[in-house]
C-alpha cells in the first residue's frame, strides 16, 4: 500500500513529462489519476491504522552501507503518518482538480504536473521514512520541487528571486538538520528513528546529546517550516500559483517540520534547553508574523504570514509536550488555510490581482467564494463550531495545564502570547475578509466584471469548507492519534474567544471609521514598519548577503590578479617545459625512446643515491 | 600471458592506431572510436563484477617480471577502490566518442581528437590498474601528453595562445608533482625493498617515522597538484575554459580522480605519516570547497565556474581521505565517482551551449534557456541540482558521508577539529547551493532577450543518457556502491 501511494505518484509524473506535450489534456488528467490513487492507498492506509486496529509496522527493502552505522531503506505506519499522509494526498488532490481550471493552456502544464507529483511522493516518503536519511531524501526532494514551482513563471522577477531565496535559506537549515541526524545516529547507535524514539523514552541518550542533537534538528525545523530567523522566505514565495501556495506553503511542506519535532518529540523531551528555545522562538514568530500579516497589502502575503504564525501555535504546543494538540493544529490549518488560499486562488483569477487594494465588494460576484473563504476566515480567526476553534483552544489548554503544573514559565510565556495572538489573528483575517468582500470595489486589474469561478475550482473549496465545519469533532476526541487528548479548559475558551471577537471588532470599527477604507491605517506610523516587515531583509542583506558578495568578488580578484601574477611567472619556466614537449613531438621514434631511456636511467641513479638501507 | 586488464588497456590503444590510419575518412574514424570504446566500457564491467563477488583482494591480476634490473615488474589488477573508476573512465570515454560522431570538433582533424582520447582511455585506465610503483609512475606520466594535445590543438578556437598557456600550465603543474610523487615512490622502494603496491601497506613498519612523514607530505604535494588541492588549483580554471568540451570532460572525469586515487592509494603505506599530514589535507580540502564556491558565486564564465565547483566538490573527497577511516575511503570513492559524471554532464551541457551561441560568457550566452532551448536548459538544471548534492541524485551521498567521515575521524586525529572541518563543508554546501541557483537564474530564466537555439540533438542525448540514468541510478540506489561489505574491504587488503 505505501509504494501504491509513491509508485502512482511517481509514474503520473514520468509520463507526464514524457508524453505530456502531444495533448493539453493529458497532464491535467495524469495529475488527478495519480492523485486520486494516492489519495485511495492513503485512505486503506488510514482506515488499517484507525479502523482496524492495525499497529504500527515497518517495511525494510535493505540497507546502505555507510562504514559505520548502516542506512536502513525503510518505510513505517503508524497512526501519525497515516493522519499525515490522508491530509497530504487529500489536499493534493484537491489541488490537482483546481489547477485543471486555474491553470488551463498553461503551457508548463505537464511539468507543473510532475513536479507536484513528485513533490506529493516526497511528502509522503518524510512522513513514512522510518530511517533518518530516507527521511531527508524526501525532506530535500520537497524543498527542490518547491524551488520550481515557485519559479513556474520564471519570466518575472519576484517568482525567481523568491524561489532562490527559499531555496537557500532552507537549505542553511538543512545543514544544521543534516548534522543534527549524525548527533542523534551517534548517539542513539542507530539511524532507524522508531528504535531512537525507543532509545530516547528508554533514556538510553543522554541530555547532552539530547540537546545537541535537537537544537540541530531544530535549525532545519526552522527552515522549513519559516520561523524567526529564517522565516522570510516563505512571504517571498508567493508568486508562485496558488494552488501551489495552498499545497506546499501551508498545508503540508513547512508542517514538516512540525511533523518532525512531533515524530522526535521524546528526543526534544529530553532537553530542557531546546524545549525553551523552541517556545521563545514560536513565540516571538507567533506575534511577529500575525503583525506582519496585519499590515500586509497582498493578500497571498497576508496569508502567508499567517501561515508563519499558525506553525508557530503548533511548536508552541509541541515545545510543552502537547503531542496532540500540536498534530491536530497542523492537520486543522492545512484543511482550513488550504480553503483560504485556494478561495484567493479564486479572487486572484477573478480580479487578476494579488493586491488587497485592488479587490473589494466581491461577496455579491462570487457567492460561492465569499461563503467558502468566509468558513475559511473564521475557522482562522479560531471562531466555533469551526475547526480552527477546537485546535486552538487545545494549543491554549496545554498550555494551560502547563503553566498551571509542569513548566510554569513556558506554560504562561505560551499562553499569554497565544491569547494576545488570537486576538491579532482574527483582527487581520476580519481586516482581509473586509477589504476582499466588502465596501466598495477598488480599481480592478481587468476590465471584465468579476464573476464566480468554474466548479473545477469551487468543488475543492467546498469540500475543504465541509471539513472546516464538521472537523472539530475529530480534534474533540482525537482516537485517530492513538493518544489521550489533551484538556481544554473552559475559562481559557472564553478568555480566548472574548479576545478573538475583540480583535474582529476592533477592525469593523476602524473600517466604519475609516469609511471603509483599509483598517490597518490606524496602525499610524507603525504601519509602513510592519508593512516593511521590520526591515527584516535589510538587516539579513547588510550582515550575510552583502558579505558574502564581497567575499566572493575578493575571491574572484584574487585568483585574477594574485594568482595570475605569480603563475605568470612561473610561465616562463613553462614556456621552457613547451619548447621540450615541443621537441620530443617534433621527433622521431629514436627520440622517443632515448627520452624514455634517459628516463629509466635517471630513476635507477636516484636509486642508486637513495640506496636499499 | 595476457589477462582481461592488458586486453581493456590494449583495446584503446588499438582502437587509436586504427583511427590513425583511417584518417582520411573522417566520420569512419569516430565511428570506429565508438566501437572501440563500447568494447573496452563492455570490458569494464566484468572485473568491476568480479570484485564485487569476491571476498576483497585484488583480481584479474597479472604479475611479470618487466625491468629486472630496476625491480620493475609488470602487475597489474583491480580492486574495490579501483574497479569503480575503471568503469567510470570507460563510460566517460565512451561518451565523448560518441558525441564526437555528429560533431566535428571546431578546428576539424577529428580522427587526431578521437585517437587521443583513446590514447587517454588507455592510459588513465592503465593506472588505475597499476600494482607496480613505476608502471604507476609510467601510466600516469602518459596521460599527461594526450591532453596536452587535446587541450593546446583542439582549444578554444579563438585563442590559440592562450589555449597553450592553459596547456603547458597544465603539463608543467603535474609533470612537478609527478616528479615529488616519484620521489615519494623512490623513498618507498629504498626502505621497504619493493615497488609491490599489494606488498607495502604490510611492509609501513620498516619505514621510519621521519620518512613517513616526508613521503607523505611528497604525496599530498605530488597528487594535490593533480587533484587539485587548494592552493594548487591555479591551472585548473584555465585548462577547462580553453580545453574542448571532450577535453574538459575527461580532464575532470577522469585526471583529477588519478590525484585522488592516488592519495587514498599510497597514503595508506605510509600511515604514520599520513596521521601527521592528514590535518592539513583536511583543512586544505575545506578551504578549497569554501573558496571554490566563493569563486562560483562572482564568477561570469560558466566553464570557469565549472572548473571552480569542482575544486570545490574535489574538496569534499580530500576531507573524507583526510579521515583516514574505512568511512572516509568509502566516501572518497563515491564522490569520485558521483563527481565525474555529474561533472561530466555539465561540462557537456555548457559545450552545448557553446556550440549554439558561440561562448560561455554569462553576457554572451543570454537569458530563458528554458524558453529558447527547453530540453538543454532542463539538463542544465539537472545537472546542476544534481552537482549541488540534492538527496535522491548522486552528488549527494559522496558528500554526505564525507561530513559523516568526519563527524568521527580516526582516533589518532583530533575530533574537534574535524567537527570544525565539518561545520565549515556544510556551510560550503550552502554556498554552492547559491552559486548554482543563481545560474540557473542567471541562464535559464528569465524574459528571452535574444533567438531560439537548436535544441538538445538525438545525438546529444545518447551522449548524455547514460550519465543522467547514473546520476540517478546511483542517487536512488546508492547500494550500487554502497552494499555491505564494500566497506570493510575497500582497501584491497588480503
Amino acid at each position: 500500500m505505501t509504494l501504491l501511494v509513491l509508485l502512482s505518484l511517481l509514474i503520473a509524473a514520468i509520463l507526464s513529462v514524457a508524453v505530456g506535450h502531444r495533448d493539453d489534456r493529458l497532464p491535467p488528467l495524469l495529475g488527478v489519476v495519480g492523485a486520486m490513487v494516492a489519495w485511495i492507498g492513503s485512505v486503506l492506509i488510514g482506515v488499517q491504522q484507525w479502523g482496524m486496529g492495525a499497529t504500527a509496522a515497518s517495511t525494510g527493502t535493505g540497507q546502505v552501507a555507510t562504514g559505520g552505522l548502516p542506512i536502513s531503506v525503510t518505510l513505517r505506519v503508524d497512526q501519525l503518518s497515516a493522519s499525515m499522509l490522508v491530509l497530504a494526498t487529500s489536499v493534493a488532490l484537491l489541488v490537482q482538480v483546481y489547477s485543471v481550471a486555474y491553470l488551463r493552456g498553461d503551457p508548463r502544464y505537464p511539468s507543473y504536473t510532475a513536479f507536484v507529483g513528485v513533490f506529493t511522493a516526497a511528502m509522503a516518503l518524510v512522513v513514512m521514512a522510518d530511517d533518518l536519511f530516507v527521511l531527508l531524501v524526501g525532506w530535500e526532494v520537497m524543498g527542490v520541487c518547491s524551488y520550481v514551482l515557485i519559479s513556474h513563471h520564471w519570466e518575472l522577477e519576484p517568482a525567481r528571486s523568491g524561489a532562490v531565496k527559499a531555496f537557500v535559506m532552507t537549505r542553511l537549515g538543512d545543514i544544521g538538520l543534516l548534522f543534527g541526524f549524525f548527533v542523534l545516529g551517534k548517539a542513539a547507535g542507530t539511524y532507524r528513528i522508531s528504535e531512537i524514539v525507543a532509545a530516547a523514552r528508554g533514556g538510553e541518550i543522554t541530555g547532552h546529546e539530547a540537546t545537541a542533537a535537537a537544537l540541530l534538528v531544530l535549525c532545519g525545523v526552522v527552515g522549513k517550516s519559516a520561523q524567526f530567523p529564517l522565516h522570510s522566505w516563505l512571504p517571498d514565495a508567493m508568486p508562485g500559483p496558488t494552488p501551489i501556495s495552498a499545497l506546499i506553503h501551508a498545508a503540508t511542506m513547512v508542517a514538516a517540520g512540525v511533523f518532525l519535532v512531533a515524530r522526535l518529540l521524546p528526543v526534544f523531551g529530553l532537553s530542557d534547553v531546546a524545549m525553551n528555545l523552541l517556545a521563545a522562538i514560536a513565540c516571538l514568530t507567533m506575534v511577529g508574523s500575525a503583525l506582519f500579516a496585519l499590515a500586509a497589502d497582498d493578500l497571498k502575503r497576508v496569508l502567508a504570514w499567517s501561515t508563519v504564525s499558525q506553525l508557530a501555535y503548533m511548536f508552541a504546543a509541541l515545545s510543552l509536550g502537547g503531542y496532540a494538540a500540536g498534530v491536530e493544529h497542523l492537520l486543522s490549518h492545512g484543511a482550513f488555510k488550504a480553503l483560504l488560499f485556494l478561495a484567493a486562488g479564486s479572487v486572484i483569477h477573478a480580479v487578476g490581482t494579488q493586491r488587497l487594494d485592488g479587490m473589494g465588494g466581491l461577496r455579491t460576484s462570487m457567492p460561492v467564494t465569499f461563503v467558502t473563504m468566509t468558513i475559511g476566515f473564521a475557522a482562522l480567526a479560531g471562531l466555533p463550531p469551526f475547526v480552527g476553534f477546537f485546535s486552538k483552544d487545545a494549543v491554549l489548554g496545554v498550555a494551560a495545564d502547563q503553566a498551571a503544573n509542569g513548566s510554569a514559565a513556558r506554560g504562561w510565556l505560551v499562553l499569554v502570547v497565544g491569547v494576545l495572538v488570537a486576538g491579532l489573528t482574527s483582527a487581520y483575517a476580519t481586516r482581509a475578509w473586509l477589504m476582499t468582500f466588502f465596501g466598495p470595489r477598488r480599481g480592478h486589474a481587468t476590465d471584465v466584471a468579476p464573476h464566480e469561478s468554474s466548479w473545477l475550482m469551487l468543488g475543492p473549496m467546498v469540500v475543504l469548507a465541509g471539513l472546516s465545519v464538521v472537523g472539530g469533532a475529530a480534534v474533540v476526541k482525537p482516537g485517530f492519534l492513538g493518544v489521550d487528548a489533551e484538556g481544554a479548559h473552559l475559562p481559557v475558551v472564553l478568555v480566548s474567544l472574548a479576545v478573538a471577537l475583540g480583535g474582529a471588532a476592533v477592525t469593523v470599527v476602524q473600517w466604519q471609521r475609516l469609511r471603509r477604507a483599509d483598517p490597518a491605517l490606524a496602525l499610524g506610523r507603525l504601519r509602513p514598519v510592519l508593512a516593511r516587515e521590520a526591515r527584516y531583509d535589510d538587516l539579513v542583506g547588510a550582515l550575510v548577503v552583502r558579505p558574502t558578495g564581497w567575499a566572493a568578488r575578493f575571491t574572484r580578484l584574487n585568483e585574477e590578479d594574485v594568482v595570475e601574477t605569480y603563475v605568470g611567472g612561473v610561465d616562463s619556466s613553462g614556456q621552457w617545459a613547451a619548447r621540450l614537449v615541443r621537441w620530443t613531438h617534433n621527433g622521431n621514434a629514436q627520440r622517443y625512446v632515448t627520452a624514455v631511456v634517459i628516463g629509466a636511467v635517471a630513476v635507477a641513479v636516484v636509486i642508486g643515491v637513495v640506496g636499499p638501507s | 600471458m595476457i589477462g582481461g586488464l592488458e586486453i581493456i588497456i590494449g583495446l584503446p590503444l588499438l582502437g587509436a592506431l586504427v583511427v590513425l590510419l583511417l584518417s582520411r575518412r573522417d566520420t569512419v574514424a569516430a565511428w570506429v572510436g565508438v566501437a572501440f570504446g563500447s568494447a573496452t566500457l563492455a570490458g569494464s564491467v566484468v572485473p568491476w563484477a568480479a570484485t564485487i563477488d569476491d571476498g576483497g583482494g585484488y583480481v584479474a591480476r597479472s604479475d611479470t617480471a618487466w625491468i629486472r634490473a630496476l625491480d620493475v615488474r609488470w602487475a597489474l589488477g583491480l580492486d574495490r577502490l579501483s574497479a569503480p573508476l575503471v568503469v567510470l573512465t570507460a563510460l566517460l570515454s565512451w561518451c565523448c566518442l560518441v558525441a564526437l560522431v555528429r560533431r566535428a570538433p571546431s578546428c576539424g582533424a577529428r580522427p587526431g581528437l578521437v585517437a587521443l582520447v583513446l590514447v587517454l582511455e588507455s592510459a588513465s585506465i592503465g593506472t588505475f590498474a597499476a600494482l607496480d610503483l613505476i608502471v604507476f609512475f609510467v601510466f600516469f606520466e602518459l596521460v599527461l601528453i594526450p591532453m596536452w594535445f587535446v587541450i593546446a590543438d583542439w582549444g578554444d578556437e579563438h585563442d590559440p595562445v592562450g589555449r597553450r598557456r592553459a596547456a603547458t600550465r597544465f603539463l608543467v603543474t603535474t609533470v612537478t608533482g609527478s616528479a615529488l610523487m616519484l620521489v615519494g615512490f623512490l623513498l618507498l622502494h629504498a626502505r621497504t625493498g619493493t615497488f609491490d603496491v599489494t606488498e607495502l601497506p604490510s611492509r609501513a613498519g620498516q619505514i621510519g617515522a621521519g620518512t613517513q612523514v616526508l613521503v607523505a607530505v611528497l604525496f599530498l604535494l605530488g597528487f594535490g597538484a593533480k587533484v587539485p588541492v587548494w592552493p594548487l588549483h591555479f591551472w585548473l580554471p584555465d585548462a577547462h575554459s580553453k580545453a574542448p568540451t571532450v577535453g574538459s570532460v575527461l580532464l575532470a572525469g577522469v585526471l583529477l580522480k588519478l590525484g585522488t586515487y592516488g592519495l587514498l592509494r599510497f597514503w595508506a603505506d605510509v600511515p604514520d605519516g599520513a596521521v601527521r599530514v592528514a590535518p592539513y589535507l583536511g583543512a586544505l580540502g575545506v578551504v578549497g570547497i569554501v573558496y571554490g564556491a566563493l569563486a562560483c558565486l562572482a564568477q561570469t564564465d560558466l566553464k570557469r565556474l565549472i572548473a571552480y565547483s569542482s575544486v570545490g566538490h574535489m574538496g569534499f573527497v580530500l576531507l573524507a581521505i583526510s579521515t583516514l577511516t574505512e568511512q572516509g575511503r568509502l566516501a572518497a570513492n563515491f564522490a569520485n565517482v558521483a563527481h565525474g559524471i555529474i561533472t561530466a554532464l555539465l561540462f557537456f551541457v555548457v559545450g552545448a551551449v557553446k556550440d549554439r551561441v558561440g561562448t560561455t560568457e554569462l553576457a554572451g550566452i543570454g537569458r530563458a534557456l528554458y524558453a529558447r532551448a527547453p530540453h538543454l536548459g532542463a539538463a542544465f538544471g539537472f545537472a546542476a541540482v544534481a552537482s549541488l548534492g540534492l538527496p535522491g541524485l548522486a552528488g549527494f551521498w559522496g558528500e554526505m558521508l564525507s561530513m559523516l567521515a568526519a563527524y568521527s575521524p580516526a582516533a589518532a586525529l583530533s575530533r574537534s577539529t574535524y567537527v570544525v572541518f565539518m561545520v565549515v563543508a556544510g556551510l560550503g554546501a550552502v554556498l554552492t547551493t547559491a552559486y548554482f541557483v543563481v545560474a540557473i537564474r542567471r541562464v535559464c530564466q528569465g524574459v528571452p532577450d535574444r533567438d531560439a537555439v537548436g535544441d538538445v540533438g538525438r545525438d546529444e542525448w545518447v551522449a548524455w543518457s547514460p550519465l543522467v540514468a547514473s546520476v540517478l541510478a546511483l542517487g536512488i540506489f546508492p547500494v550500487i556502491m554502497l552494499w555491505s561489505g564494500s566497506a570493510s574491504a575497500l582497501a584491497g587488503r588480503r
